[in-house]
C-alpha cells in the first residue's frame, strides 16, 4: 500500500482542533463527515493518502458501532499515537454532542415540527449529492489502479461495483453479507496468479 | 425510575451489537420501551433532531439519551457509543498478521469495491423517494461540493433555506 512519505505528528491539541472543526461542520449525516475528513487530512494537509484513507475505512467496517468513531480512532492513532486517539475522539464528539443537546433543549421550547420537516426536505437530497461525491472519491483510486493494470482489471472492477450495488439495492441483501461476498470475489478476481504452481521451474 | 447502570449498559449493548449509525435502533427501542424509560415519540424526534444537529448521524443516540434522561443520559449515550468502536484496534492487529499473505490485496480490493456500492446504495435510498425538486437540490449540492470551492456546511445551509422556502 502506498503511504505518505514521513510520519506526521501534529500534536494532540492540533488534532483536537481539527476534529472539532470536522465534528461541528458535520451536518446532515455521515457523507458530510467522510468528505470533510478527506478534505482535512488528505487534501488540505497531505498527512494521509487516499489509499490509506479508504484502507482505514475498510477496516472500520469490521468493528462494531459507528464506523466514523472507529475511523476517528484509527486516524487519531496514526497521527498522534494514544494521545492522538483521545484528543481526536474528544474533538469529534464532545463539542458536537454538547451542541446537539443545546439544540434539542432549544427545540423543546418552540413549536418546531413543521419548520424542521421543511428544512429536512431540503437538506436530505443535498446529503444524497454529497454521498454520491463520496462514492466517486472512494471509487477513484480503485479505478485508477485497475486502469493501469489493463482492460481486464477495469472490467472486473466496474462489474464488481455494479453487481454489489444491485445486490444491495435490488436484491436487498444485507450489506455485511455483500461485503463478505465481494471480498471473497476480490480474492478470486485480483490475486495473480490465482493458483501458485506447485512445481515451478524458475525458483 | 431509571437505574443508571442498567441504562448505560443498554446503550453499550446496542452499540456493541450494531454496525453503522442506525442499526442500534431496534435494540434500544425494544429495551427502553419495555422498561418505560422512553416513549415511542422519543425515537422519531431523536432521529429527526440527530439529522439536523452536528456530528456523525450516529449521534442521534445522544439526543435519545438527552430526551429520556437529561444531560446524564446524553453522557451515558456518548460513552456507550464510543467504547465498542475501539475494537477496530483489534481488527488492525489481525490485519497486520495477515497483511503479507498473497490473497490479502485481492480481499482488500474486493472490500473497497463493496464500500463504493454501499455509498451508491445510500445515495439511491435517499434519492429514491424524491420528486424533481429533490433531484435538483441533490445535483446542485453534488456540483457545488465537487468544485471544492464551497464549504459543505454552507451547501447544506443553502439546501436548508431552499427546503424552508419550498416546503414550509
Amino acid at each position: 500500500m502506498h503511504r505518505t512519505q514521513q510520519d506526521h505528528r501534529p500534536g494532540a491539541w492540533r488534532l483536537f482542533l481539527i476534529w472539532t472543526g470536522i465534528g461541528l461542520q458535520s451536518f446532515g449525516g455521515g457523507a458530510t463527515t467522510i468528505l470533510l475528513i478527506q478534505r482535512e487530512f488528505v487534501e488540505k494537509r497531505d498527512w494521509m493518502t487516499m489509499e490509506e484513507y479508504t484502507h482505514y475505512w475498510n477496516l472500520c467496517l469490521f468493528a462494531p458501532g459507528i464506523n466514523l468513531v472507529a475511523l476517528t480512532i484509527l486516524i487519531g492513532r496514526k497521527l498522534g499515537g494514544i494521545p492522538g486517539i483521545f484528543s481526536s475522539l474528544a474533538g469529534m464528539l464532545i463539542p458536537s454532542a454538547t451542541i446537539t443537546c443545546l439544540i434539542v433543549a432549544g427545540f423543546q421550547q418552540i413549536e418546531h415540527n413543521h419548520i424542521t420537516q421543511a428544512v429536512l426536505k431540503g437538506v436530505v437530497p443535498a446529503t444524497a449529492g454529497v454521498m454520491l461525491l463520496v462514492g466517486i472519491n472512494f471509487a477513484r483510486p480503485q479505478l485508477t489502479l485497475a486502469y493501469k493494470e489493463g482492460p481486464l482489471s477495469l472490467v472486473f472492477t466496474i462489474a464488481t461495483i455494479s453487481i454489489s450495488t444491485l445486490a444491495i439495492i435490488v436484491l436487498q441483501i444485507p450489506v455485511f453479507i455483500v461485503i463478505v461476498g465481494v471480498s471473497l470475489l476480490g480474492i478470486v478476481l485480483f490475486t495473480r496468479p490465482l493458483f501458485k504452481q506447485r512445481t515451478s521451474t524458475d525458483d | 425510575m431509571i437505574d443508571p447502570i442498567t441504562y448505560f449498559l443498554l446503550f453499550l449493548k446496542a452499540s456493541l451489537f450494531s454496525s453503522g449509525g442506525f442499526s442500534n435502533l431496534p435494540s434500544l427501542h425494544q429495551d427502553l420501551l419495555a422498561r418505560r424509560w422512553a416513549v415511542e415519540a422519543n425515537f422519531g424526534e431523536s432521529l429527526a433532531l440527530g439529522q439536523i444537529s452536528p456530528g456523525p448521524n450516529g449521534l442521534w443516540v445522544i439526543v435519545l439519551g438527552y430526551l429520556t434522561y437529561g444531560y446524564l443520559g446524553a453522557a451515558f449515550a456518548l460513552v456507550g457509543l464510543t467504547l465498542p468502536p475501539f475494537l477496530v484496534l483489534g481488527v488492525t492487529a489481525i490485519y497486520k498478521r495477515i497483511e503479507h499473505q498473497r490473497w490479502v490485496p485481492g480481499l482488500m480490493r474486493g472490500i473497497s469495491l463493496a464500500v463504493v456500492s454501499t455509498f451508491i446504495a445510500v445515495f439511491w435510498t435517499i434519492i429514491g423517494g424524491q420528486d424533481w425538486s429533490g433531484w435538483l437540490i441533490c445535483l446542485a449540492a453534488f456540483g457545488l461540493a465537487a468544485t471544492k470551492r464551497v464549504n459543505i456546511p454552507l451547501i447544506l445551509a443553502m439546501a436548508a433555506v431552499v427546503g424552508y422556502l419550498l416546503y414550509r
